[in-house]
């Protein structure tokens, strides 16, 4: 079930009812949220309902051996086997296979040649996997007691607002709204209501627009313009922030509503002043998720400069590989882990890059969200080829930008947006008003997708990781 | 918490708002000129024009007679007889957006006592022609119209394009984006429609045309495989047509297979009781006359079978009880030995050497059926010339 799609808003009024009916009887109203979650999942692809189940299971059994046995360790281990074993083979089997066989071509061996599995990918995979990995991972730590109840956990891995495309909500924090007070006042629906709304004015208005610009430039670079590609890399920029922070919104949102409060995944990462910041503003659940089990256990810079560099490339490659099986995803988790290193070894240490100065300043948001375009390159293009032929595209720089102006000025528009939102926090403000800019805001929001919202509206972009 | 909740209502507030005032015709003065409600906006101001006065006849209907019909000698015609015809059609009108137009005129111009509506074979197989119809309808309706539109034109709730049924932003949606994109064109265009206002040439006058299907060698759906392999941009919009028209031959209902059933199927008589409802509802004080325009012979290959005779059973039941008067000319080129296409310069618009022929052979007997007939007409007025036969 889309987020953008009448099913879902029916879906949801139905289930914001029955939370609302059923808040004197928790346990009727968990039992409830599981069973819309399930519905909403199963609507995709009802199998795949069944991995969810054994992730489900498999972890909250292990939780509660691990404070028991002597060899705690073991049993993180079948956990990590088991979740990471779930994405290598519905996620990575087939580009695995892929490789080989290209491998195998080269050294001409034919015999060698492995048929690809006919797998669908489990919508959502990489997200409730990691959810779940965090519980498992936070019991062995002991920072969090393990769950004796399964309602609460099965909630907690299947929670519908989350489980296609996050935001990446580690357990202990699900469970602890789950314990916590879930009454909701009226600035909390005031503002729920304020990122719901703005949440699909970002879809349907603005990425769902800006893919009509983008798409042609990665799906058929051939013959372009400078000024053509060049626009469609930024229109690719806006539209994966917009379509994947829009979905965040709207999920935080309805969650929001229900009770739940997220975690922040978006603060205005195009206002970042360095890639290191991009991380802490852009998909912010999966750069801590990464963070904290990932870089951190690896030694993260605590074991000098040099394996510092190397964690933070080994950390960005496997979050690269995170999103999807391709060459693509590990280039573009390469570059963010070679930027990373670059910045700490190299620019953290000009004096004059650093400065404070407004030029400075400026200069520094330019060439962050110039790096971060660069990697999207990568990220959308459908294989290496079609990445080369973009930046093949990008390495003639001419002047000639006929019809284009319209186009450059809505990007500058966005990209200024990005500068002013972070200083001014919007949603906040509007969320905050009780006249004229909450009513005008929503309004405005409800129009635009009214007028400029496509006759057959993509899925989410994070929808096949 | 009144107060909280009016606050949480004030977007939607704002919203309806908006959504009346798109209804009341606030976007009109931004409408592109060239599309289908810039071509209703034209049709209203030219009918709301001072200048125009008094209209007691008007011919609705869709392209085929705004090509199709002499307009300038219905006109002349009756003048003749001291009355007013005016022509009102508009590309793709049908059955739809001519039932909102009439109901607007009752409105507007009440005193409009009768005329023609103007259609073909072809567009008695649904009761609405596609969701670009609202396009056409959306400056002539009002709110209460709603219910009357929404019998005839399915809400989609998948999708956007129906949603212009029930709601004036959406009607509006597509000339809004195109503004967005191209506001200066947009306003030049506007500029050069206000300079350019002819009232009465849109209601008196006659469309241009030129050229003729002979050239192209085009009397059967086969001759299209002819056509598709040249590439003059002379014949870009016929190959488009025979395209479209192959389509529709492949893809067009069985209308005898229909009438012959035990229960006839549910499109078939949805449409003909909208459109009995819709004739049967007239409030003009003379019999509609109802046209069925003429097709080129090559339709023969296109109609669905029955599609004729199914457009001839929905409305003959209201010729033969003098609810309307049915001019069924459907095949009036048959005859010609060269199927008709020496007399339509496309597969649906006729030539001005075509309209001329038509509209000679229609004239006496709108004399006979409308203007003669109308009691409002003194004896005096009435010429009295024989009928003209194809």
């Amino acid at each position: 079930m889309l987020f953008n799609s009448i099913h879902f808003i029916v879906f949801f009024l139905v289930v914001l009812a029955l939370n609302q009916a059923l808040r004197r009887w928790p346990t009727a109203q968990k039992l409830m949220l599981l069973a819309a979650s399930y519905y909403f999942y199963g609507q995709w692809e009802w199998h795949y309902l069944l991995l969810v189940w054994f992730s489900t299971l498999v972890d909250y059994a292990i939780a509660l051996r691990l404070p028991k046995t002597p060899r705690p360790r073991r049993l993180v281990v079948l956990s990590v086997i088991v979740n990471l074993g779930f994405l290598a083979v519905f996620k990575y089997a087939n580009w695995l296979i892929a490789t080989w066989n290209g491998t195998a071509g080269l050294v001409a061996a034919p015999a060698w040649h492995v048929t690809p599995i006919d797998l669908l990918l489990p919508v959502g995979i990489s997200f409730y996997t990691f959810q779940s990995l965090s519980y498992t991972i936070d019991v062995y730590r002991g920072v969090l007691p393990p769950r004796r109840n399964l309602l609460d956990y099965a909630l907690a891995v299947a929670f519908f607002p989350q489980i296609e495309a996050g935001p990446i909500v580690r357990a202990r924090e699900f469970l602890a709204e789950l314990d916590g007070d879930q009454r909701i006042g009226f600035g909390d629906v005031k503002y729920a209501l304020v990122l719901i709304a703005l949440g699909y004015a970002k879809k349907l208005v603005f990425a769902d627009n800006l893919a009509l610009v983008a798409d042609p430039v990665f799906d058929h670079p051939a013959g372009l313009s400078f000024a053509q590609t060049l626009l469609g890399v930024y229109a690719f920029a806006f539209q994966i922030y917009c379509d994947f922070s829009g979905y965040t919104d709207i999920a935080i949102g309805c969650a929001l509503l229900l009770g739940i409060r997220f975690p922040k995944n978006f603060d205005y990462p195009y206002a970042a002043q360095s890639i290191q910041e991009f991380w802490r503003r852009w998909h912010m659940t999966l750069s801590r998720w990464l963070r904290d089990y990932l870089y951190i256990p690896l030694g993260g810079n605590r074991r000098g400069d040099a394996r510092t560099y190397a964690n933070l490339m080994l950390t960005m490659l496997l979050g690269g590989l995170w999103h999807g099986a391709n060459w693509t995803f590990v280039i573009w988790g390469g570059l963010h882990g070679a930027y990373l290193a670059f910045e700490r070894a190299v620019l953290a240490r000009v004096r004059w890059w650093n400065a404070a100065h407004p030029f400075a300043t400026a200069l520094r948001v330019v060439v962050t969200f110039h790096l971060v375009c660069l990697a999207w390159v990568f990220f959308r293009a459908r294989d290496l080829a079609g990445a080369h032929a973009v930046l093949a595209n990008l390495a003639r720089p001419e002047a000639d930008a006929n019809g284009l102006g319209g186009l450059a000025l809505l990007l500058g528009a966005m990209f200024l947006l990005q500068q002013v939102g972070a200083r001014l926090h919007y949603k906040e403000r509007i969320a905050a008003s009780n006249g004229p800019l909450f009513a005008g805001a929503l309004a405005a929001a409800m129009v635009a997708m009214a007028w400029f919202a496509p006759t057959h509206t993509a899925p989410f972009i994070y929808f096949q990781f | 918490m009144l107060r909280k909740l009016l606050v949480l209502a004030a977007p939607l507030a704002l919203v309806l708002v908006i959504e009346a005032l798109f209804a009341a015709g606030a976007w009109e003065r931004l409408a592109e000129p060239q599309s289908h409600a810039g071509t209703s906006l034209r049709l209203k101001r030219a009918l709301r024009d001072p200048a125009t006065g008094r209209i007691d006849y008007v011919t609705i209907g869709s392209s085929r007679p705004e090509y199709g019909i002499d307009h300038t000698l219905v006109a002349a015609e009756a003048q003749r007889f001291g009355r007013t015809h005016a022509d009102l059609t508009m590309p793709g009108t049908h059955w739809t957006s001519a039932g909102v137009l009439v109901r607007w005129l009752g409105r507007e111009h009440p005193e409009v006592r009768g005329g023609i509506i103007a259609l073909s074979a072809q567009d008695l197989a649904f009761a609405y022609n596609g969701y670009y119809e609202l396009g056409i309808l959306q400056p002539f309706r009002r709110v209460d119209d709603l219910a009357w539109i929404a019998a005839r034109i399915p809400f989609d709730m998948h999708d956007v394009a129906s949603y212009g049924v029930v709601s004036a932003l959406f009607a509006w949606r597509d000339d809004v984006r195109a503004y967005v994109i191209a506001p200066d064109q947009r306003h030049e265009r506007i500029a050069w429609q206000d300079t350019h206002r002819d009232p009465h040439g849109i209601l008196f006058g006659n469309p241009e045309s030129s050229g003729d299907m002979c050239r192209w060698g085009v009397e059967s759906l086969a001759a299209c495989d002819r056509l598709e392999a040249t590439s003059s941009d002379d014949s870009a919009g016929l190959r488009r047509q025979c395209r479209e028209l192959r389509t529709r031959a492949v893809d067009a209902p069985d209308f005898a297979a229909g009438q012959a059933a035990a229960v006839l199927p549910a499109f078939m008589s949805r449409t003909r009781d909208l459109v009995r409802a819709q004739l049967e509802a007239m409030h003009w004080s003379t019999p509609p006359v109802v046209i069925l325009m003429p097709m080129p012979h090559i339709w023969n290959d296109v109609l669905g079978r029955g599609q004729h005779e199914w457009a001839v059973a929905i409305l003959q039941p209201l010729a033969d009880t003098g609810r309307i008067h049915l001019v069924d000319a459907t095949g009036f080129f048959d005859s010609d030995a060269d199927g008709g296409c020496g007399s339509f310069f496309d597969f649906y618009h006729q030539n001005a050497r075509g309209r001329e022929r038509f509209t000679q052979w229609l004239l006496p007997q709108l004399q006979e059926l409308l203007y003669q007939g109308d009691p409002g007409v003194p004896a005096s007025a009435a010429p009295n010339q024989g009928r003209l036969r194809p």
